[in-house]
């Protein structure tokens, strides 16, 4: 009897067994059929459209108090790409939020990435394609650093990222001397350098990355990179965590770590290869935001964790883990974004702006909560029987 | 005694939950100095009853009235102001703490100066706990206590708050006998001080020692309330089921002699370690022929979990030494993750702590471990994995609304199905069972029997770790028993009793002190 079989697999041994007066099989996926039922699927479905509500409120404050001054292509992508490199942040930033861990060096790690890439162009000339790759290694080194003292030497990630917060930023003012390094450099015409001129197409409308020429297809249009590079990347990691062995065994490390140890995931390299991912993108997101901004200064990034955590946070993660989506953390990054535009437009304090946007992150928690509708929902009904009565 | 009038009593109570009716119209009364069984498969209503009677839902429909009074129950506040105290199956302890500061949590003893007065919390809590003889140090660390331990000081938990009414919720689960026999002496004097029990318990023998009545419900009706000693097994579980239950250990024939080992273990020793618990091992040695199951007997704390865990590959490889064979070929287990692959799967004592993840899907906990076989080029077939999920649910007849229902509504059973489910989609060829029917009704507990004897007909071979020894006599074809990290003894299938196991399992230990 070597034979390899379980029910699932031999359904033949099985239904000779279902006869022997236990209880009939039930079904396993039952339509739904009263009224009742039909109006909690509604009511469900309603739910999981909540975190698409704050989004949708902060769109209708800008159009009622700017109209076309905010909707229009030129302002929202403007807006959106100031945002870019904060967004790419906030993708890795969930990734570890869903493995139940917080990753606080990702401000840092950005700042490096982005002098790394400055000093590459500065000192060497080199083209976007080699000085974007070399910046993602090096945020995958410090990544995986925080990896190895969270999974091997079981440090809490939130004092392991903290300190690689400082030992980074460290670095990077170390290497820049404290000055910040301009990225566009003239020639002896006067004219920008033409591998400047590339680098520089990182972060200004439709330009090609690998030649620096202006792209025909986003042309006036002004699409930034950095906004196409945002929402690749967001595509690209939605993908791994729902249809990859990989992205359902982050859900279930930050779910349950003894259930996922016993059901043979590989915790450590888990942990291990969401902080080295979200290193490696804070790594990418650094020549964009050298190139958006055209210098990389020592302090660039400096509280950019916050603004991605915020973003994981009010796309619905949860910081016990488990919880979230890229999606969300997308709505998340769009309503803090538009959010700040809106402000700005209509001419709010930056001190106000401060303390509504710190509002906003709890009003939007508190509105992203599962199950808010539907308690809403069932109030209603006890309510009217109640009436009824 | 039982003829007065009812301290307890709750009329016509209903309760919804979306798209789910909990409750329809049940009844309950329970005299002082009672103790009422609840009975009911799981999903029958017992615990929402239950959590309605100790305030943890805020509405509910009908009414409650103690000593005759019309009460309302609204939060866990108004129980406890009403004398109502419940013991929930899944323990309420804060680990790092002491075991006075949990018996103590929130009303905290203190001296004239407002500091706290552990001398008289210490006195207070030995007190409480040696009255069911369980010597264990206050101050210890309720992490460091074995679950019974922990149970019996949730027991006196909810006595220090001098209980009028005290709803326990499975109290035995995971209980040996012994400390079984000791609970009940607590409470029969409980109830003797006229305290009404309520009892929710799964094992019917437990109900002819120690209940006044029973009351039985399925689907969220009340079926039916009968006197404690006058009503037997099979009209309880016809009440409860509905329709009479075939035998319920359908195990009849043995495994074949001479069957190829499938798992052989020759000297494990396992370094114990006093900081998280565990037990240690002292030259364990046993085999399994496949088609074969195999009990593991023992008292808490015997290292029957240890046992299993270390061939799961789940201690670390540093505290155990062993020779071990898994169809002949030497066998290391390095990692669940490796023995998985090698055709081992555990089935692990504590589900919601350790097997499943709650707040996700049935799909997503049952597919977890075998997610390999559902890849193409590197991404997810959500087609393949439905159709494997599909199958193991209708399989083991998982009751769930659907493959997208979160774990965490289903029943304890339905669970249990769940964790089993994703046991057997990697196919195992050696099965460890630990406690495999904890906490799950009698329907869903032959199904599991069922399952085992197919399973060993089809020659997986299967170690079951289990604290009933009815079950592990009607079950196995061989029993080991486990005394302090060694075996003392082994009986066939036929020579095994209740007494013999027992007296093996106590062959060197006094009962209910691992390291006290």
């Amino acid at each position: 009897m070597s034979r390899r079989s379980v029910p699932g697999q031999t359904p033949a041994a099985t239904t000779e067994r279902d006869g022997d007066g236990r209880r009939p099989l039930e079904p396993v996926v039952a339509p739904p059929r009263t009224w009742r039922e039909r109006g909690g699927r509604v009511l469900s479905l309603l739910g999981s459209l909540q975190g698409y509500i704050g989004l949708v409120l902060v769109v209708v404050a800008g159009v009622l108090t700017k109209g076309d001054v905010f909707w229009n292509q030129q302002n929202l992508t403007n807006a959106v790409g100031a945002f870019s490199s904060r967004g790419i942040l906030a993708v890795g930033e969930t990734l570890v939020i869903l493995a139940a861990g917080i990753d606080l060096s990702v401000g840092s790690i950005l700042g490096i990435g982005s002098m790394t890439a400055a000093l590459l162009l500065t000192r060497w000339h080199l083209a976007p394609w080699e000085i974007v790759p070399l910046c993602m290694a090096v945020g995958l080194f410090f990544g995986f650093c925080n990896g190895a003292g969270v999974a091997w030497l079981r440090v809490q990630s939130f004092v392991m990222t903290l300190a690689s917060l400082t030992i980074v930023r460290g670095l990077d003012r170390q290497s820049s001397d404290n000055v910040s390094v301009g990225t566009q450099v003239v020639d002896a015409n006067g004219q920008l350098a033409p591998f400047s001129a590339a680098f520089q197409g990182l972060g200004t409308p439709g330009h090609n990355i690998l030649t620096g020429l202006p792209l025909p297809i986003f042309g006036r249009t002004g699409v930034y990179y950095p906004v196409v590079a945002f929402l690749v990347v967001c595509v690209m990691f939605q993908l791994v965590l729902s249809k990859t062995r990989f992205g359902r065994h982050v859900y279930a490390v930050g779910g349950n770590e003894t259930a996922a140890r016993l059901s043979g995931v590989n915790v450590t390299a888990v942990k291990i290869a969401v902080f080295s991912l979200s290193g490696m993108l804070a790594g990418f997101a650094g020549p964009i935001d050298a190139a958006y901004s055209a210098s990389a200064d020592p302090l660039a990034g400096t509280s950019y964790e916050l603004d991605a955590i915020a973003a994981a946070v009010i796309g619905g993660a949860s910081l016990a883990g488990g919880r979230g989506s890229i999606i969300g953390t997308l709505v998340g990054a769009l309503i803090l974004t538009l959010l700040d535009n809106v402000l700005g437009l209509n001419a709010v304090s930056d001190n106000l702006q401060l303390i509504v946007k710190g509002l906003i992150v709890v009003v939007a928690v508190v509105l992203q909560r599962p199950g808010l509708l539907i308690s809403l929902g069932n109030f209603g009904r006890e309510f009217t029987r109640r009436r009824t009565r | 005694m039982l003829t007065g009038p009812p301290l307890l009593e709750m009329r016509g109570i209903s309760k919804d939950f979306p798209g789910v009716r909990a409750l329809q119209d049940v009844s309950l009364t329970v005299r002082a100095g009672e103790v009422a069984a609840l009975l009911g498969e799981n999903g029958a209503g017992k615990s929402t009853l239950m959590n309605i009677l100790s305030g943890v839902f805020g509405s509910y429909e009908g009414h409650v009235l103690m000593n005759g009074r019309q009460v309302s129950v609204h939060s866990p506040r108004d129980a406890q102001q009403l004398g109502i105290g419940m013991i929930h199956q899944e323990l309420n302890l804060v680990p790092e703490l002491s075991v006075a500061d949990n018996i103590f949590l929130g009303r905290e003893l203190r001296t004239r100066w407002g500091a706290l007065d552990r001398t008289r919390m210490d006195r207070r809590t030995s007190e409480l706990l040696s009255g069911f003889g369980l010597r264990l140090s206050p101050r210890r660390a309720v992490r460091q206590c074995r679950i019974a331990e922990q149970q019996l000081i949730e027991v006196a938990k909810a006595l220090s708050l001098n209980v009028r009414v005290l709803i326990m919720d499975e109290p035995t689960s995971a209980l040996a006998a012994a400390e079984v026999d000791r609970l009940f002496g607590v409470i029969r004097n409980l109830a003797r001080q006229g305290v009404a029990v309520v009892y929710i318990s799964h094992r019917l023998e437990e109900l002819d020692e120690i209940a006044d009545s029973v009351t039985v419900l399925r689907d969220g009706r009340l079926i039916g309330r009968r006197a404690g000693r006058e009503v037997g097994h099979a009209e309880l579980i016809r009440m409860m089921v509905g329709r009479p239950l075939g035998d319920l250990y359908p195990r009849e024939q043995a495994a074949m002699e001479g069957g190829e080992v499938g798992l052989l273990v020759e000297h494990l020793n396992l370094r114990g370690d006093q900081r998280n618990g565990r037990a240690a091992l002292h030259d364990v040695n046993f085999r399994i022929r496949s088609g074969e199951i195999v009990g593991l007997a023992g008292l808490m704390g015997a290292g029957r979990t240890e046992t299993l865990e270390a061939v799961f590959g789940a201690q670390p490889r540093r505290a155990w030494s062993s020779r071990m064979r898994l169809n002949g070929r030497p066998y290391s287990p390095r990692s669940p993750h490796h023995a998985l692959r090698r055709g081992v799967a555990l089935l692990a004592e504590d589900r919601k702590a350790q097997s499943l993840v709650l707040q996700n899907t049935v799909r997503f906990n049952i597919s977890l471990t075998a997610l390999g076989q559902y890849r193409r080029w590197g991404v997810l077939s959500r087609r393949l994995e439905t159709a494997a999920v599909n199958g193991m649910v209708r399989d083991l007849r998982v009751k769930t609304p659907g493959l997208g229902a979160l774990v965490n509504n289903l029943s304890g059973g339905n669970q249990q199905k769940v964790v089993l489910a994703k046991c057997l989609l990697t196919r195992p060829r050696v099965l460890l069972m630990d406690e495999p029917t904890r906490g799950i009704d009698v329907g869903a507990k032959a199904e599991i029997y069922g399952l085992m004897s197919r399973l060993a007909e089809q020659g997986v071979a299967i170690l079951m770790v289990s604290s009933e020894l009815p079950e592990l006599l009607a079950m196995c074809d061989r029993i080991l028993v486990l005394c302090e990290g060694r075996i003392t003894g082994e009986f066939h299938r036929g020579d095994a009793t209740q007494e013999a196991i027992l007296e093996a399992a106590m062959a060197r230990t006094p009962v209910l002190a691992p390291g006290a």
